[in-house]
């Protein structure tokens, strides 16, 4: 009922306006202005001060927008020159000292990007340069605009105009679906305003305002026409050394992703709070899944996409991620300004008194904390649930993220370095067969402890029938690269192997009792295999990593409780592999690795037998069990694997183009979104500016 | 030209004869005055003899009366020839160097003062020449001597000409007693002041760190004044001239000058605010990166049209032309480990300050490499980096000390010597991938041929693709790559079978093993404990640390690398450190010259304030307590763990270096009254030496006055057992060489007293409470008794000290109320 209200409403308003508009006399002036524009001529003739006047008016957003739209293809002839000119003598105000002109100018020239792209959807981007600027003057308009901006951004002008300025670029590059069709972004490329996004990031003050329209603004520069040609803030941004510079790119990431897991953290507490709890403990878990559709907090993945350009594309970025910082979820103002919301001016993060100080506040009970820890945390709570497409987007982007970091020597140093202990409280999923683990008692050690842990939630917890192969497989892959670096560098890990042994071998479980609906849409060979081949790590290599002897006894217990598991397994690839057809070959590539597995099966199942017939035991308890272990490694012999050392290098081409193509369209979608919502509100910017003219 | 005022200086000398005289003798008859020790002139009898000193005095006022009447003029001329007349002083250079000096002196010091002393000297000119002169151009004549005489003689004259004197000695022998001289031209009159001054002004001059050492020294012992006179006081005055950089080496000065003043913001590499413009450097940086890519490869001449890269090459230029500014750096360097213990002091737990910690100095080494250094190290260098993952906070209840490891490139001259280049933290690894890395022994080609998955490299591949540091920089565990039975060889040969496709077996049983005997192999390190995060840190072999930091540093190639560890304390106050490092010192220099092989470790201290200071930390040591904490054993055992059995060789170094340690630490405890002596504060080294820490408690004071520590010194049975018992020969050693030892130190008594005295001057530190320090410290090296009574002195104090329960009542009290053992 209040729906049909509302819009009863809302069409009753658009009523009014648009009879209060077909009303001349009540015609604001900038209305009748702009009707003069869409004429065939020359507005300035009969008022050589009209381009003057024009930009001391206040935009009228939505009518311009609207007859840009409404134009159609014999009118867009007529009236071209005169946009043009307007164009032209936007990026002319904008060097005007008068603050009023360039706000004006800024947002008309908002309008004009967006109201012609609405037009000519379909138009080539050349077309719609033409009409907008002219080709003939296409290069030195678009050449002006971008200095203007460039200037404007790294000035030390307002801040509101910074802002401004930004949220023209967004708008610009955010005006198609997809981004390396707006052929306009090829001025933006060759007028680089790559070093005023470093600038406002690397400021302390300027990051707090506008960082987080900074950092987007770059990550989706970087992916114009990403695959096709050379892309200057590609390299730009790869080449970047400075500290402060690659350090600010993190905080505003840091930050973003903070305000994310903190507001995630609200909602939780909001629903464990209260009576809905006890009702929930009352009947049961019934509501689990109502709890979860409550708890989703909308996912960023364009402050995502920006940190995987950094770790991707820098190599230096490596450093910044584990940089710490104090903890700033704590102190965060509960306020929610990401991602835009039209009553603020900025998209500006909250908690701006932390980035302004450069000193680090001084509240004993924060805990320190750094990007790496905080994106563990983010990544633990979309990687809870990924039946959303955006956080099943989320979750993926997390895991590639992983996977650069967890391939590169410096973060790997970092992430095993035994100074360098942190206790991260990871989200863990709500399961009926498990408590929640008490956070307190998380102890601290160092970061690849948790980045394991991560993965293990990940793999006990996602074992469905919309099973998520490719986040499975990134997933093991991501634990196999540790551990080659690991063997490579003689780092033993205190860590309990044990979950992460028992994770992997219920993973087969499933896959093997799952294995018709699975096969139908996945290569369940290929998963199979890595989790096989990690056990050969462990079986030949444990004695370059594994923290203790018995660490290797408890392998053997691990791999000797479970052999049904490993049985069966063996039985459906030999099955499979001996039947002719598209499995046939990855099926006994398992056959083959499951080598040493059966050979360990099959030499201490009987040992374990005797032991328990000659002592007249039936169960045997597990020290007896591992005392068997122990006293029979000598007479297996095992066979080496080829390597299992080894791995495939992440590379972006040609695998996850169409992923990243993909992310970027919904990335572009939604920032479109949020700006056209935010330019539009510009009292605040009014009334700034007001006052100082 | 002899100038007024050294004239006036050499006049002034006259008048002190009889003081000087009066002086000579009353000292010749009591105990030795002049320790005038010097090597080359031993046969020259330690007391000045009186005969000799009357008859030399009266010949020079013979002279002296006969020239009398020439006036000034034939004095002026007759000063060389009694400079020649004492042998000493010939060189002209130096007197040319005095000279200038003291023209300099003469346009700095307002010249009225001078006139004046001039005149009130030539008043009661008494016209007598000293023999004093001749002891002073003697070559006998050291800086112990000019300090003594700089601190008893009130004799203006005799003042300024010391002050004066004090350029002929080496730079380090004067900076030993800096302490001194600066608190004596704090708190002592004027005239004193005034002579000391043109010295330090001159050596300000010339030196950043010295300019420092002085600004800090002069505000941490003004720290006892009341805040109005300290506020107005000479050395409150002298401090502000020196932080604002006036005293410019004058070259420098004159060449600024002549240049327009350049903007403060363009210093490049300073520490301060300014110079870390992040923006800027960003410009300079991008710029260059961009330039070199730019030539590689053509398809990015977009990038030149960018005006931001033009415009950037202006500032490059002007950073060049402007010099930092002298102090800033090292001042802002400082300043900031100083906030970082301030900060940590507010956390509550060791964990939360570790982890700080190590982001605080993350965030510190992004304004490294500049021009700074840390002042206990004993050569010029630049710091470089600071490791930030291996600094450790300190065992304390309630301060936050911490011992940072630094990085440094030693240099010629740290304030000439350009500052090094930066290398980003990531500049070690070769490339981003594992596999890229020459891994265990394959060749790149087996890897080719074993491993051809590898798909297209993304188009921006080679902006990180190979670099050439990199390369020679592979890190692989030294310790593993020699065993041919490694696991490596069989990588090596899983690549070859599958060539070959034979397969390869391995037993199980070896794996089990390899792992059980690598892990037995490691050395034996300490267990993590976060309620003790430094006790690992510091059981780490120096060497093994130095050689894995430098592994993991983008500067560890270098060849001019170091590691450098400094403690920074905040919050404490290190004026008796200093002393106690100074008394130290002094001893170890005694016993060194008299041949008591007597160890001691005097640890350099630098004094900040009144309240902060760094220590250079002992390396290769740990506290008895954590020593014990640890391995659970007695000390005896623990000894016999690290160095080995009984009778050998190792066994017997480590033991004799222990008793050589003992006594001289047993002395040091008694001379200087050392108390709070419990585990945490006696170290105990890898080579068997124990090294005392922590000088909070002496001389006058004691912990909380709880009557505790009675006895001379620590000594318990634990440390006799290491000795072999009290029967044992090496324990009838150790009370030899304590009897050795208080027989040297009682015979350079003054050298050692002087060095306390002086710094009682205006002081409120605890260790002075009292009206009797120095007396009291002075009867403990008993000057009456004869060596057959020190002998018994120090078997008592043995005795007693063994005897002591208070000591073990004191390690009780420290295990309650501190946990330590």
């Amino acid at each position: 009922m209040s729906g049909c209200d509302a819009m009863a409403q809302e069409k009753k308003a658009g009523l009014l306006r648009r009879t209060s508009s077909s009303k001349k006399p009540l015609k604001e002036k900038v209305v009748l202005m702009y009707d003069e524009i869409f004429t065939k001529d020359d507005p300035a003739k009969t008022n050589p001060r009209f381009w003057d006047e024009l930009f001391l008016m206040k935009v009228n957003l939505e009518y311009l927008e609207g007859k840009l739209e409404s134009l159609d293809g014999d009118e867009v002839m007529v009236v071209k020159d005169n946009i043009n000119s307007l164009f032209h003598h936007c990026v002319l105000a904008l060097e005007e000292e008068h603050q009023i002109k360039v706000v004006n100018a800024l947002q008309t020239l908002c309008a004009l990007f967006r109201g012609v792209h609405q037009k000519n959807k379909s138009a080539t981007g050349f077309d719609i340069i033409n009409m907008l600027v002219g080709f003939d003057k296409a290069e030195l308009r678009m050449k002006d605009l971008m200095e203007s901006l460039d200037s404007l951004l790294c000035g030390d002008g307002s801040e509101s105009l910074k802002s401004l300025c930004l949220k023209l670029l967004l708008c610009l590059v955010t005006v198609t679906d997809n981004i390396s069709q707006n052929t306009i972004l090829e001025y933006v490329m060759i007028n680089s305003i790559f070093e005023a996004i470093l600038q406002i990031v690397s400021d302390v003050s300027s990051r707090g305002q506008h960082g987080y329209d900074a950092v987007v603004l770059l990550a989706l520069l970087v992916n114009y026409r990403k695959y096709e040609s050379v892309n200057p803030y590609i390299v730009k941004l790869s080449i970047v050394d400075d500290e402060p510079t690659l350090d600010g790119l993190g905080m505003v990431v840091h930050q973003a992703l903070t305000e994310y897991n903190r507001q995630y953290k609200n909602k939780e507490e909001e629903n464990h709070g209260g009576f809905f709890s006890t009702l929930t403990s009352m009947v049961g878990n019934m509501f689990i899944a109502d709890t979860e559709e409550k708890l989703s907090v909308q996912t960023n993945e364009a402050i995502l996409l920006a940190l995987y350009e950094a770790v991707h594309l820098n190599r230096n970025f490596i450093t910044v991620l584990a940089q710490s910082h104090p903890e700033i979820e704590m102190t965060a103002a509960p306020v929610t300004p990401i991602p835009t919301t039209p009553t603020s001016l900025g998209t500006t993060p909250p908690s701006l008194d932390m980035m302004h100080n450069p000193e680090l506040p001084l509240d004993p009970n924060l805990q320190t904390s750094n990007l790496l820890i905080t994106f563990l945390k983010y990544s633990s709570i979309v990687m809870q649930d990924t039946k959303d497409e955006h956080r099943l987007n989320s979750a993926r982007l997390c895991l590639i993220i992983l996977t650069c970091i967890a391939e590169d020597q410096y973060a790997d140093a970092f992430l095993h370095d035994d100074n360098m202990n942190f206790r991260v409280n990871l989200h863990r999923m709500p399961m009926r067969h498990r408590k929640k683990a008490a956070d307190k008692t998380i102890p601290s050690r160092p970061l690849v402890c948790a980045v394991l842990d991560l993965m293990v939630e990940f793999i006990v917890t996602h074992m469905m029938k919309e099973f998520p192969m490719d986040l499975y497989m990134r997933c093991v892959q991501i634990i196999h690269k540790l551990i080659c670096y690991q063997k490579k560098c003689r780092i033993r890990l205190h860590y309990t192997w044990r979950e992460l042994w028992s994770a992997l071998i219920n993973l087969l479980k499933f896959l093997l009792s799952n294995e018709t609906t699975l096969l139908a849409k996945h290569n369940i060979f290929q998963l199979a295999l890595q989790v096989v081949s990690l056990f050969n790590m462990f079986i030949t290599y444990g004695d370059t990593f594994l923290p203790t002897p018995s660490s290797y006894d408890e392998l053997y217990y691990e791999i000797v409780r479970m052999h049904q598991v490993f049985d069966n397994l063996y039985c459906m690839v030999l099955r499979v592999s001996t039947n002719v057809g598209q499995w046939k070959e990855p099926a006994s590539k398992v056959t083959y690795a499951l080598v040493n597995v059966r050979a360990i099966i099959n030499h201490f199942n009987p040992k374990i037998e005797s032991y328990a017939a000659v002592n007249h035991i039936s169960q045997l308890s597990e020290d007896q069990v591992l005392e068997v272990v122990r006293s029979n490694y000598d007479t297996l012999t095992l066979k080496l694997q080829d390597g299992l050392d080894q791995f495939e290098r992440y590379s972006e081409q040609p695998k996850e183009t169409a992923f990243f193509k993909e992310l970027v369209r919904s990335i572009s979608v939604n920032v479109r979104k949020n700006v056209s919502l935010n330019t539009l509100s510009q009292d605040v910017l009014l009334k700034e500016f007001s006052s100082i003219s | 030209v002899i100038t007024n005022y050294e004239k006036n200086c050499y006049v002034g000398l006259g008048n002190t004869i009889e003081i000087a005289l009066h002086k000579c003798f009353g000292l010749s008859t009591s105990s030795p005055p002049l320790d005038v020790i010097s090597e080359g002139v031993g046969e020259l009898s330690l007391v000045i003899d009186t005969e000799v000193a009357k008859k030399a005095c009266q010949e020079v006022l013979q002279k002296v009366k006969l020239l009398k009447g020439e006036g000034q003029s034939t004095l002026v001329t007759t000063k060389p020839g009694l400079v020649n007349g004492t042998g000493h002083i010939g060189s002209s250079d130096r007197d040319s160097r005095r000279l200038c000096t003291s023209q300099k002196i003469g346009e700095e010091e307002a010249p009225s003062d001078t006139v004046k002393s001039a005149r009130r000297r030539q008043n009661n000119n008494s016209s007598k020449q000293s023999w004093l002169l001749r002891l002073f151009e003697s070559k006998l004549f050291d800086i112990s001597m000019a300090i003594s005489y700089l601190y008893n003689s009130k004799e203006p004259g005799v003042q300024a000409y010391i002050g004066n004197r004090l350029f002929s000695f080496r730079y380090e022998d004067v900076d030993f007693y800096l302490p001194q001289l600066l608190n004596m031209y704090i708190h002592m009159d004027e005239d004193v002041g005034d002579a000391i001054k043109p010295y330090v002004v001159h050596r300000c001059r010339q030196s950043i760190n010295f300019s420092l050492q002085c600004a800090w020294l002069l505000g941490a012992y003004s720290s006892d004044m009341h805040i109005s006179t300290q506020r107005h006081s000479r050395g409150t005055k002298l401090r502000k001239v020196i932080l604002s950089d006036e005293l410019k080496p004058a070259g420098q000065r004159a060449r600024r000058e002549a240049l327009q003043p350049p903007p403060p913001c363009h210093h490049g590499q300073g520490m301060g605010e300014h110079g870390l413009s992040p923006s800027k450097r960003t410009h300079q940086r991008s710029k260059s990166d961009a330039t070199v890519t730019i030539s590689l490869s053509s398809n990015l001449k977009r990038t030149a049209s960018n005006p931001k890269v033009e415009s950037s090459q202006d500032e490059v230029s002007t950073s060049v032309i402007a010099g930092p500014v002298r102090l800033t750096p090292q001042r802002e360097f400082i300043k900031s480990l100083m906030g970082i213990g301030k900060r940590l002091a507010t956390l509550p737990t060791k964990e939360q300050k570790t982890q700080r910690l190590i982001s605080e100095l993350s965030l510190l080494n992004h304004k490294l490499p500049a021009r700074v250094w840390l002042p206990t190290a004993a050569f010029d260098h630049h710091v470089v980096r600071v490791p930030h993952t291996q600094a450790v906070v300190l065992n304390s209840k309630d301060k936050a000390p911490y011992l940072i490891y630094v990085e440094v490139l030693d240099c010629e001259n740290f304030e000439t010597s350009s500052v090094p280049v930066r290398i980003p933290e990531t500049r070690i690894r070769s490339t981003r991938s594992v596999e890229n890395l020459p891994d265990c022994g394959i060749t790149p080609d087996q890897r080719a041929s074993s491993f051809s998955t590898v798909p297209n490299y993304d188009n921006d591949d080679e902006a990180w693709s190979v670099d050439d540091i990199g390369e020679l920089q592979v890190e692989l565990p030294e310790i593993h790559t020699n065993s041919c039975d490694n696991i490596s060889q069989f990588s090596v040969d899983s690549i070859t079978s599958q060539e070959s496709k034979e397969p390869i077996f391995i037993a199980a049983g070896d794996i089990r093993r390899r792992l059980s005997e690598q892990l037995a192999h490691t050395p034996t390190t300490f267990k993590k404990d976060p309620e003790d995060p430094s006790a690992v840190a510091l059981k780490e072999p120096w060497q093994e640390k130095v050689r894995r930091i430098r592994e993991a540093s983008p500067y560890g190639h270098l060849p001019n690398w170091r590691l450098l560890s400094v403690i920074v304390k905040c919050g404490d106050d290190l004026r008796q450190e200093l002393l106690a490092f100074q008394v130290l010192k002094q001893l170890q220099s005694i016993w060194e010259q008299e041949r008591v092989p007597l160890w001691i470790k005097p640890y350099k201290i630098l004094v900040i304030s009144s309240d902060s200071g760094m220590i250079e930390p002992v390396v290769n040591a740990v506290s008895i307590h954590q020593v014990k904490k640890q391995s659970q054993l007695s000390l005896l055992d623990y000894f016999l763990q690290e160095h080995g059995n009984y009778t050998t060789e190792a066994f017997l170094t480590a033991q004799r270096n222990f008793v050589q340690s003992c006594a001289g630490y047993c002395l040091i405890c008694y001379l200087l009254q050392v108390k709070d002596r419990h585990n945490g504060n006696i170290l105990l080294d890898s080579e068997g030496h124990i090294i005392h820490i922590d000088f909070g408690f002496i001389l006058s004071s004691s912990p909380r006055n709880l009557g505790f520590e009675t006895s001379a010194f620590k000594l318990t049975n634990e440390f006799v057992d290491v000795m072999g018992g009290q029967d044992g020969d090496m324990f009838n050693y150790y009370k030899m060489l304590m009897l050795q030892g208080l027989i040297a130190a009682r015979k350079h008594m003054e050298k050692v007293i002087q060095i306390v005295e002086i710094m009682q001057q205006g002081s409120q530190l605890p260790c002075f409470h009292g009206s009797s320090t120095i007396r009291n410290l002075k009867e403990r090296f008993h000057m009456s008794l004869t060596e057959e009574q020190l002998q018994v002195l120090v078997e008592q104090m043995v005795d007693g000290s063994m005897r002591s329960i208070t000591t073990k009542l004191y390690d009780g009290f420290q295990y309650l109320t501190n946990g330590i053992m």
